[in-house]
């Protein structure tokens, strides 16, 4: 009996796996709803101030200089942010992101990276691979607030304007729709345009470029506003995307594991029912052949 | 009491394999003493008349005995002449017995005639006196990696093979045969108990064209240092029973007399435990746990006791037991496990990821996996090995309701290398080149240690798991990684 017993003992904990995964299935669900809302509500805002944006430094070609949108070449390093969540469970999302971010590594190495990380898993992961990280954020959950997002925009601009950095890259998890997410490693800044198109930014149709502005104030005015506010947009809206990225991944990944769990309970229920009636036929052909026997 | 003039019985009864005979009070023939008789068989139109052999089991009181019968009871007949030879089955010992193949009796059956032996032995005899025992530690290396690194054969030791059904017991035994019988200097002796007699003879023959070199350097067959003894699944009960011991006298003369270290195969002592079973009943003794004869254990251990090694000479066994249902509670394999040094245990979860030998990593070991015996570097590598695949497993649950993703980043690491060395553990066979397409593969100790202990560092972490599928040493694994890419 003590094959059965064993058996029993891992069933119930498989069954207790699975209430788990089960309520952790619906409670991404309803957050992922959530999330979802606020990435899509933002989108269209940040869809337009980049077509903005384009549009204004496209007429003003040539007449203004902004320190966001030129390159700096001769500063020392890059810089890359990698957005990570906070907690596991959420399948192969946190590796493939963490994937990514080490190619993109990878290929830039003639100068050196400086590595900021949002969330535990990232955070984690770097340690575990003893690549320093040199500045590891973990107080932004799973509802990325914009205060919380701006002044991480604020100081990488401000940095990049001093000449600390010479591009400024961001690793998230890209919300397509709730079937297809793919990491991507995004150029944050410099805001040059050739660079938005390359990297599958919102890209501009060639027919809006050609709508004629008046602009008041000027165009060199109007963008020393407006340039900061896009990359702190931008970045917002990665934030969100992660965010809703992470819900959607651990909503499928809870989905998988409870099915697994049914699956294993199933299956460790009909090799208790063998072991047990195996065990009795056993007990049974013993009784019989001893009651024959002395006979 | 030897029996000087004939002393004649008359069978009374006979009940499948098993007969009683009446015998003179005052003559009863004793326990294990082999009885004779003559019975008719018709083999076409001619009828031949056959001898037959049974051995004395219990007796019955008023002169009856009950024996079984070590040979088929077809045609036998109560009121038959039944003979006490007055003593028990002899068979024939000596260099007279290799190169030739026996049943049970000591009877050749290959065809080649009359063997001619010098000198015989009964089969029962008392094992070796406890003095002159002499439990050895030295490693035998087969040059199979998972054998050598977690359950190394002990030379003069015992060493069995459990599996189920199926999962490559007899290959891996014949695979030995080549690998040590032929770079082996002494003699073997194969027992095939209850086996398909078609591998018996697919042996023979292969054994008659292996070739090996002496240390003097002439070229040998094989089969020239080779008696084999077979009872195989065709014969009754009581030859199953008894053939193992036949085999046994044959190799403790060997033993006895030349000194040389001697080999000594048995395929399968299940086969042994199962025939005991079958009398058992027939003898009249109630039958125990899951319906086995009250005596296993101590039938298995009249026969293990006697395989061993002593001051005179050593005895190597290799023994596949086969495990009733892929269960090693059974009480059969349970009552051998005792017994040996080393056992190998097969396990169908790994044979069913198509990795040959299956040998279950975990639940195999050996007496001499200590690192007084077999030295700190191999120990501790087995132990690293052996911790890695234990937190492997202990793992899987998580792994199939979670996903590997959900790992952290240590344990995603330790399951990789844990994979590449279960793969690692796989390799090609002589014997079984034709099968797998690859030539058989023989790794060096040293190149095993070593081939471990970089996987478990990590150095060969970049490599795909294929590549360590049916590889000798990581090299190999490395170069085969090359081939995967190209």
């Amino acid at each position: 009996m003590a094959k059965a017993r064993q058996i029993v003992k891992r069933r119930k904990a498989v069954t207790n796996i699975r209430k788990i995964t089960k309520t952790m299935q619906l409670i991404a669900t309803a957050r992922y709803q959530q999330a979802y809302q606020r990435a899509t509500a933002t989108q269209p805002y940040t869809r337009k101030i980049t077509q903005l944006v384009e549009e204004l430094s496209a007429a003003a070609e040539g007449q203004i200089h902004h320190e966001l949108l030129e390159d700096n070449p001769d500063a020392p390093k890059d810089l890359l942010l990698v957005l990570t969540s906070n907690r596991g469970l959420c399948g192969g999302y946190n590796a493939s992101i963490l994937r990514k971010a080490m190619t993109h590594l990878g290929d830039h190495t003639d100068k050196a990276t400086e590595l900021h990380v949002v969330g535990k898993k990232g955070n984690a992961y770097f340690r575990f691979m003893r690549r320093t990280v040199d500045r590891a954020i973990t107080n932004i959950d799973d509802r990325p607030r914009f205060e919380q997002v701006e002044p991480i925009a604020t100081e990488l601009m401000s940095r990049y304007k001093a000449g600390e950095l010479r591009s400024v890259y961001v690793a998230f998890m890209r919300f397509i729709s709730t079937g297809r997410q793919i990491p991507e490693v995004m150029r944050l800044l410099p805001l040059s345009r050739s660079e938005e198109k390359a990297t599958g930014a919102p890209v501009v149709a060639a027919a809006h470029a050609a709508a004629q502005y008046d602009f008041s104030p000027e165009p060199a005015e109007l963008l020393k506003v407006l340039l900061p506010q896009t990359v702190k947009v931008r970045l917002y809206q990665c934030f969100t995307d992660a965010a809703v990225s992470e819900q959607v991944a651990r909503m499928v990944a809870m989905k998988a594991a409870t099915d697994a769990a049914g699956d294993m309970i199933k299956l460790l229920s009909r090799q208790f029912n063998r072991a047990r009636q195996s065990q009795i036929t056993m007990e049974l052909l013993d009784i019989v052949g001893c009651a024959e026997a002395l006979k | 009491m030897v029996a000087t003039a004939q002393n004649t019985g008359k069978i009374t009864q006979v009940i499948g394999s098993t007969l009683d005979a009446e015998f003179a009070e005052n003559r009863l023939p004793r326990i294990y003493n082999a009885l004779q008789c003559k019975v008719d068989r018709k083999v076409g139109t001619r009828v031949m008349q056959e001898t037959l052999t049974c051995e004395v089991a219990s007796h019955l009181g008023g002169g009856r005995v009950r024996a079984v019968v070590l040979g088929s009871t077809d045609g036998l007949q109560r009121g038959v002449d039944i003979v006490d030879t007055g003593s028990p089955v002899k068979v024939p010992v000596g260099k007279e017995t290799l190169g030739r193949v026996f049943n049970l009796v000591g009877a050749p059956i290959d065809g080649r005639g009359d063997v001619g032996a010098k000198d015989h032995r009964p089969i029962h005899h008392e094992p070796a006196p406890f003095a002159e025992l002499t439990p050895k530690t030295e490693q035998l290396v087969t040059g199979i990696k998972v054998i050598d690194l977690l359950a190394p054969f002990v030379r003069g030791g015992k060493t069995g093979l459990f599996g189920g059904a199926g999962l490559g017991k007899t290959v891996i035994i014949q695979e030995m045969i080549a690998r040590i019988a032929r770079e082996h200097s002494g003699y073997s002796v194969f027992a095939g108990v209850g086996e398909r007699t078609r591998e018996g003879n697919d042996l023979w023959l292969e054994m008659q064209e292996a070739e090996f070199k002496t240390a003097e350097g002439q070229v040998k067959k094989v089969i020239e240092h080779t008696a084999m003894v077979f009872g195989q699944m065709n014969e009754p009960p009581g030859a199953r029973l008894r053939v193992a011991l036949s085999a046994l006298t044959m190799a403790e003369y060997f033993r006895d007399e030349s000194g040389a270290d001697t080999m000594l195969f048995i395929d399968n002592i299940f086969r042994f435990s199962q025939a005991g079973s079958e009398v058992s009943a027939l003898l009249g003794r109630m039958p125990s746990a899951v319906g086995y004869q009250p005596t296993l254990s101590t039938e298995m251990g009249e026969l293990q006791e006697r395989i061993t090694s002593t001051s005179r000479g050593a005895v190597t066994s290799v023994q596949a037991v086969y495990v009733p249902a892929d269960d090693l509670t059974d009480p059969a394999p349970a009552t051998a496990f005792t017994h040996l040094d080393a056992f190998i245990v097969l396990a169908r979860s790994i044979s069913e990821k198509g990795i040959y030998p299956a040998i279950d990593p975990l639940a195999s070991s050996s007496r001499i996996l200590d690192a007084q015996y077999i030295g700190d570097r191999h120990y501790n590598c087995a132990k690293r090995v052996q911790q890695i695949l234990q937190r492997y497993r202990d793992l899987q649950d998580i792994i199939a309701i979670l996903g590997v993703d959900e790992l952290s980043e240590e344990d995603k690491l330790l399951v990789a290398r844990a994979r590449k060395i279960e793969r690692f553990f796989s390799q090609p066979f002589y014997v079984a080149e034709t099968f797998t397409g690859f030539p058989g593969n023989y790794t060096q100790l040293e190149d095993c240690i070593r081939s471990f202990e970089e996987i478990c560092d990590g150095k060969h972490d970049a490599l795909p798991e294929q590549a360590f599928m049916y590889v000798g040493s990581v090299e190999e694994a490395v170069e085969k990684a090359k081939k995967l890419q190209a």
